[in-house]
This record gives structure tokens, sequence and C-alpha cells, in this order.
């Protein structure tokens, strides 16, 4: 079991191509816990802004009759992918996950996967 | 364009930017309504008085507790947000949000437009014409102004320069 810190450090290092990552709450807009970003990638900036794509995206859902849970968002940038992955485990809810990876260093799938890992392996 | 005109125009471009806003009003540091944007003017009124009254709170504890200046203050009711953000030296904004807002937008939002405030007041205060020939405009910061009693304190002659001198050209280093 991991705590948000070692579970972000984790997603950065072990994930190729990984920039930055964000567990934030989506109740609020306010981010958990942050690793990396930097200059060009203010993470309470995409914890906010990533909290009204997430909330539009459920609403939308509610809006089609869908009666689904999201699993991931994936946003395709010329040069990087963001991936949003929606917390489901109890005392977890409200939550996401939020990873930017550089498109050219990054496999998709794998960041995939081994984010669904750290997400099992996430204790908040 | 009057200062009152272009903060109103502030504040109504801060509530379109963020839906969820349901009252905006910039106030001067003592309780005084400077714009605001919806609520009525009574309400608004009482809103700038009681922010004047916390912001002495705040600043207080942020004294006492050695974090510096004040910078922003929220609250959360069981029916939504009451948020206060310092603008500028002595004006302040404060925003009424419903309880299901993205409070991570709300700070971003009210940061820049607090700051964008702060200078328009700023900018009105310096432009207003001085009643007292042959004084230096007292310092605008609130609580902390100096009694008003014996000479203002004098800044050291040209010991801090606003700008560090620009270092001396040095050939390249390889």
């Amino acid at each position: 079991m991991a705590n948000t810190e070692t579970a972000l450090k984790e997603a950065t290092t072990i994930i190729d191509g990984a920039i930055g990552a964000a567990l934030v709450d989506y109740t609020s807009g306010m981010a958990l816990g942050t690793v990396g970003g930097g200059k060009d990638l203010d993470l309470n900036v995409a914890a906010a802004g990533n909290t009204d794509v997430v909330r539009a995206k459920v609403r939308t859902m509610e809006m089609l009759g869908l009666n689904e849970e999201i699993e991931d968002i994936l946003i395709t940038l010329g040069s990087q992918y963001h991936l949003i992955r929606l917390l489901r485990s109890r005392g977890s809810n409200g939550l996401f996950l939020y990873l930017a990876l550089d498109k050219s260093r990054a496999n998709l799938a794998m960041a995939r996967h081994q984010l669904r890992k750290i997400e099992a392996s996430l204790e908040i | 364009m009057t200062a009152e005109a272009e903060v109103l125009g502030e504040l109504r471009r801060l509530r379109a930017r963020v839906p969820q806003l349901t009252g905006a009003l910039a106030a001067s540091a003592d309780g005084l309504v400077l714009a605001r944007d919806a609520a009525d003017a009574e309400g608004a009124e009482h809103v700038a008085a009681l922010t004047a009254t916390a912001l002495g709170v705040a600043q207080r504890l942020t004294d006492a507790t050695g974090q510096g200046g004040f910078r922003e203050l929220l609250v959360q009711g069981e029916h939504g947000y009451v948020a206060t953000y310092a603008a500028g030296g002595s004006a302040v904004l404060t925003l009424l949000a419903e309880p299901r807002i993205n409070v991570g937008r709300l700070h971003l939002e009210a940061r820049r437009s607090s700051a964008r405030i702060g200078a328009l007041v700023d900018e009105a205060l310096e432009r207003r014409p001085d009643p007292r020939p042959q004084r230096r405009p007292e310092p605008r910061t609130p609580a902390t102004a100096p009694a008003k009693s014996g000479p203002l304190p004098v800044r050291p002659p040209a010991a801090a320069p606003a700008v560090p001198p620009l270092p001396t050209h040095h050939p390249k280093e390889a």
C-alpha cells in the first residue's frame, strides 16, 4: 500500500515519458498531491482545469442516461498525452489521478496499465 | 473610464468566467463598497463591513503566527463559500460561491482578478489630487500605517535602488 506521495513519485519514475502527476479531488478542484510538472506545466492549474473536464463528462453521461462509470479519459495533444484516471475504490470517491506524458517517449498502453496498478496500490 | 467602472467590469468578467459565483464585490480594507455585481446594495454594504472585520482578525492571525501579510480567506458554510482576497494595498475582493464550485479554479481566477483590481485601485488612489501640497502621500497599507504625529520615516537616500545595478559586462565564458 502506498501513500499519495509515493504513488505519485512511482507514477513519474516508472512510467516512461512522465512529465508530471497529480492526485486531484474533483469535488473541490484542489490537488491532494503533485509530483513533477514545473514551469511549463503548473499542476495546480491542471488540477482545477481537469476537474471541469471530469465534471462535464460525468454530467454528460447522466444526461445521456448512461448508467456507467468512467474508467479513464485520454487527451491527446501534439506532443503530450494527458491521462485522467478516476479512482473507484472505497474511500477514494471523487478523486482522479492525472498524468501528463511526453508523447515521443511514452507507451500509452503501458502507461495505462501501470497507472491502473498504481491506483490499486494507492491508499488515501 | 473611472476606476469604479473598470473594477465593476473586472467583477463581471470574473463572474462570466466562473459561473458558480453568486456574488462579487470589491471593498476597501476599511469596509466600504467600491463596486459590486449582484447582491443588493444593502447586502453588499453589510458584507463589505463584515469582510473588513474578518480581514482585521485574519491580518492579526497571520501576523501573530509569522505568516506575513494577508493574502486570502476562505470560509465554507453549509450552503456555499465566502472567499476574500487581498487586492493591492488597500482593497479586497470578496466572492460568494455555490457549494459545488471548483475551489481550485476559484482560487486561480480570483487571484488574477484581485491583482488587476488591486492595480486599478492603487492607480486611482495615486491619481487622486493630494489636498495637502508639499507632502508625500501617506502609505496606503491600512492597519499598519504609522501614527500621523511626527515626521514621516525617511527612506535611506539611494541606499536601496528599486532595480539592482546591471552587472558589468564580462567577456563570455566558455
